[in-house]
């Protein structure tokens, strides 16, 4: 041995140093890649020569690594420096990751926990692309032609809609935990098996994890409690919600609870399931009151809001609305209850569930319509978990500038890239099968879980989402108008959407899988694709993004929404963004930002039966701007500079981001940019009134 | 006069007796547009009209507004003309 040997020590990832020992190199190569013994030789020694001769005295691992991957390359062998490569971030963005918020979800705080998430998620993310998908998908999600949402989830699926039945009948016993517990006999050990079971559920998703029919469900334990307790029990179980900060990453799970004021039709003549997993004798149907009771309590614990008088970010409350809903009697009443927290809070959704269609609600958007078996399931509601396994978006304004308003390549290239994203989803399904298959000895132990005889991710029963972003600037590039401004506009929009809806129908017969368009959310997306096609498509990409480009505050128009800009009145906004809604089948929604105003409950109710009845949208929210004092803790109207109480400038700004209130100050650029060009609408309200008092 | 847009597709039980008033009506000189909802063009324009049981047949004035429809139904020739000359 050269005395060089002697002196040259690596560090390696098992945090020790160790002499340099050139066959490590050979074997690992061998190990890890598909290359011959001869090469793998030849390239450590061709890497050792190269360490050498620099007169480095001690190397690290990665730095080996990558002079063995330059060596690979040099040799043209891609596909072994692929195999063999490292996945890592650089100190300077580790450093800038721990120091500074990450503010492309607004849902993660800032703090040791999340920086833990954010690392975690971006070498799950570089693995995804290097080893889940193919390089085309790959590609087109890095150059920005789709966006493959959550890969740094890449092992989970995306979200879910659960039911609390399940743990009712079964209890909490989940695998690998220290102790089971058998079904809740009181109401608060049911919240807190509750509460736990949506923490492991976020350990096990992406995104949102959904609760159907909860007042339905709790009713039978709720039997029996005064109002004062109802208003206590409620009250606990918005705060253990909005307050299970200490889960994933310091992240409040992303949760939603739909309330129905009717018992729906589909759970009337079930049995319900009461105290310590025991059926009571009773229907569901015979627990009415108690459900609009428990309904009622919430949405007086939505109107005083959290200790501020802040609105809650989580759970989020789904009302749905029905025909049903209209033939029970007290509903006007609690329309005008929660129409009062729409308008003073916010936080009410209204999902409209027209004809005899039943639907769960449960991601930001996503919902489900029952079909048969759905509805045979409903017998046993414990068997209704849902879920989607990804969702792809397409980058709807790039076709625009590639095709140079040419409808034939237009058509042909959102083709195209509707193959890819349904190849993303192959590539996806394949690899969480993979996961699965290990069963309650693998890493998704909990979705694999058999306490009703099946596995409790139901995978044949999956969606898989396409999403889209700025069909309004894909319409104005391709037509000259946007959507808004014209009939003809319009109509071209839906004609895309309608070619997007009849493809999904096609590759789900081909496939054999559930696909289905949803409205993606887009909360970073429409900034990303924006700020991406601005760096390619420049500079037709200026003329159709939306925001400030001097300030870098720019984002498209989400999904199929209209120009948040441009003043119409909310009944036309509702009535022109739902007439998109039959078309897409996993859910959509129309936002009627209020600014600072505060209608009347009655405005905001009558609003509501009117877009019932006499528009297609699928979903509506009303969306407040609040003030929130970090000095005096007290929360006032709009978006200020300080606080109108105290003058303090330590204040937060609230509002809906997209689907869910956060704090203002963890938005991106994007999504600031919306946030000053939104038409409020609160106006609009006030008129109603007064016209209607004159 | 106004114009008839009818709203059909293949395998619909009543969509041949719609598209067969389509052809009366042409031959009557009204201005017919036929939509096949499995067509982009078709999906999109039936549901710009919430057209939700086929076939439907709509009567329009030129500046689109409605003078009749029918959904989920095949009108008679005689009510369809009625409505085509009453704009």
């Amino acid at each position: 041995m050269e005395t060089t040997d002697l002196n040259l020590f690596v560090r390696t990832s098992e945090e020790t140093i160790s002499d340099w020992d050139r066959s490590k190199i050979a074997d690992a190569l061998i190990r890890e890649t598909l290359i011959d013994r001869d090469t793998a030789d030849q390239i450590s020694l061709e890497a050792e020569q190269m360490i050498r001769k620099s007169g480095v005295k001690v190397v690290t691992a990665p730095l080996i690594r990558e002079l063995v991957n330059a060596k690979l390359i040099e040799k043209g062998l891609e596909g072994a420096r692929k195999m063999h490569t490292r996945l890592g971030m650089p100190v300077y963005d580790v450093d800038s990751l721990i120091l500074h918020p990450n503010k492309e979800n607004a849902n993660v705080p800032h703090g040791p926990e999340a920086t833990n998430l954010t690392l975690a998620e971006r070498i799950k993310k570089e693995y995804a692309l290097l080893c889940v998908f193919s390089q085309d998908v790959a590609d087109a999600h890095m150059n920005g032609d789709i966006h493959l949402h959550d890969l740094g989830f890449i092992d989970r699926p995306y979200c879910s809609g659960q039911s609390l039945e399940y743990i009712k009948r079964f209890g909490l016993d989940l695998p690998h935990s220290l102790s089971m517990a058998k079904p809740a006999k009181h109401p608060e050990v049911l919240l807190a098996h509750l509460i736990k079971f949506a923490a492991a559920l976020q350990s096990n998703f992406a995104g949102a994890i959904g609760w159907d029919a909860i007042n339905i469900f709790f009713a039978p334990y709720i039997e029996g409690m005064s109002d004062d307790e109802v208003k206590q029990f409620a009250q606990m179980l918005i705060f253990e919600f909005s307050q299970q900060a200490v889960a994933r990453g310091g992240q409040a799970i992303f949760s939603d609870i739909n309330v129905y004021w009717e018992v729906p039709k589909h759970f009337e003549t079930v049995p319900a399931i009461g105290p310590g997993g025991q059926f009571t004798g009773k229907t569901y149907g015979e627990y009415e009151k108690e459900g609009q009771r428990f309904a009622w309590k919430l949405f007086e614990v939505y109107k005083e809001g959290d200790g501020a008088g802040r609105p809650f970010f989580f759970p989020k409350p789904i009302v749905h609305i029905t025909e049903k809903f209209f033939k029970t009697q007290g509903h006007m009443d609690f329309l005008y209850h929660i129409s009062d927290v729409a308008a003073d809070k916010g936080n009410t959704y209204y999902v409209f569930d027209r004809g005899e269609t039943a639907k769960i609600s449960e991601c930001c958007r996503l919902s489900f319509k029952l079909d048969e078996s759905d509805l045979r399931d409903a017998r046993e509601p414990w068997r209704m978990r849902y879920c989607a396994l990804q969702n792809v978006s397409l980058n709807l304004p790039r076709m625009a500038y590639m095709s140079k308003k040419d409808d034939t390549k237009l058509f042909n290239l959102i083709t195209e890239r509707f193959v890819l994203a349904t190849k993303a989803h192959k590539e996806k399904r394949a690899f969480l099968e993979k996961l699965l298959a290990h069963g309650e000895d693998g890493p998704l132990a909990l979705l694999t879980m058999k306490r009703d005889g099946m596995p409790y991710l139901r995978f044949d029963r999956a969606s898989h989402l396409i999403g889209m972003v700025g069909l309004n600037e894909m319409v104005q590039i391709h037509t000259g108008e946007e959507m808004h401004e014209s009939k003809k506009a319009l109509k071209f929009g839906l004609k895309v959407m309608a070619h997007m809806k009849l493809l999904s129908d096609k590759m789900q017969r081909q496939e054999g899988f559930r696909l289905v368009l949803e409205q993606t959310p887009a909360e970073s997306t429409s900034y990303r694709f924006a700020r991406l096609d601005m760096r390619y498509f420049s500079p037709a990409s200026g003329r159709a993004v939306k925001g400030d480009i001097a300030s870098g505050e720019i984002y498209y128009t989400n999904s199929t929404h209209l120009n948040v800009k441009y003043p119409m009145n909310p009944i036309e906004r509702v009535t022109s963004e739902g007439i998109f809604h039959p078309l897409i089948e996993a859910g959509s929604i129309s936002h009627v930002w209020l600014g600072e105003s505060q209608p009347y409950k009655e405005a905001l109710a009558d609003f509501v039966i009117k877009t019932f009845r006499n528009t297609t949208n699928d979903q509506i929210a009303f969306s407040p701007e609040f003030t929130t004092c970090n000095t005096c803790h007290q929360t006032g109207r709009g978006l200020l500079d300080t606080c109108s109480y105290c003058g303090s400038a330590n204040v937060d700004g609230i509002t809906r981001i997209t689907g869910y209130f956060t704090k203002v100050s963890s938005w991106n650029k994007g999504k600031r940019g919306e946030l000053t060009d939104r038409h409020r609408v609160g106006g609009y309200f006030a008129d109603q009134k007064k016209a209607a008092n004159e | 006069m106004g114009i008839v847009k009818i709203f059909y597709k293949d395998d619909c039980p009543m969509c041949p007796v719609a598209k067969r008033l389509g052809q009366h009506l042409e031959a009557e000189n009204v201005g017919v547009k036929h939509y096949n909802v499995e067509t982009a063009e078709g999906l999109a324009e039936a549901t710009f009209y919430r057209v939700m049981a086929l076939p439907t047949v709509v009567v329009e004035d030129e500046d689109e507004n409605g003078l009749g429809e029918w959904r989920g139904s095949v009108p008679k020739i005689e009510e369809v003309l009625s409505a085509v000359r009453n704009a």
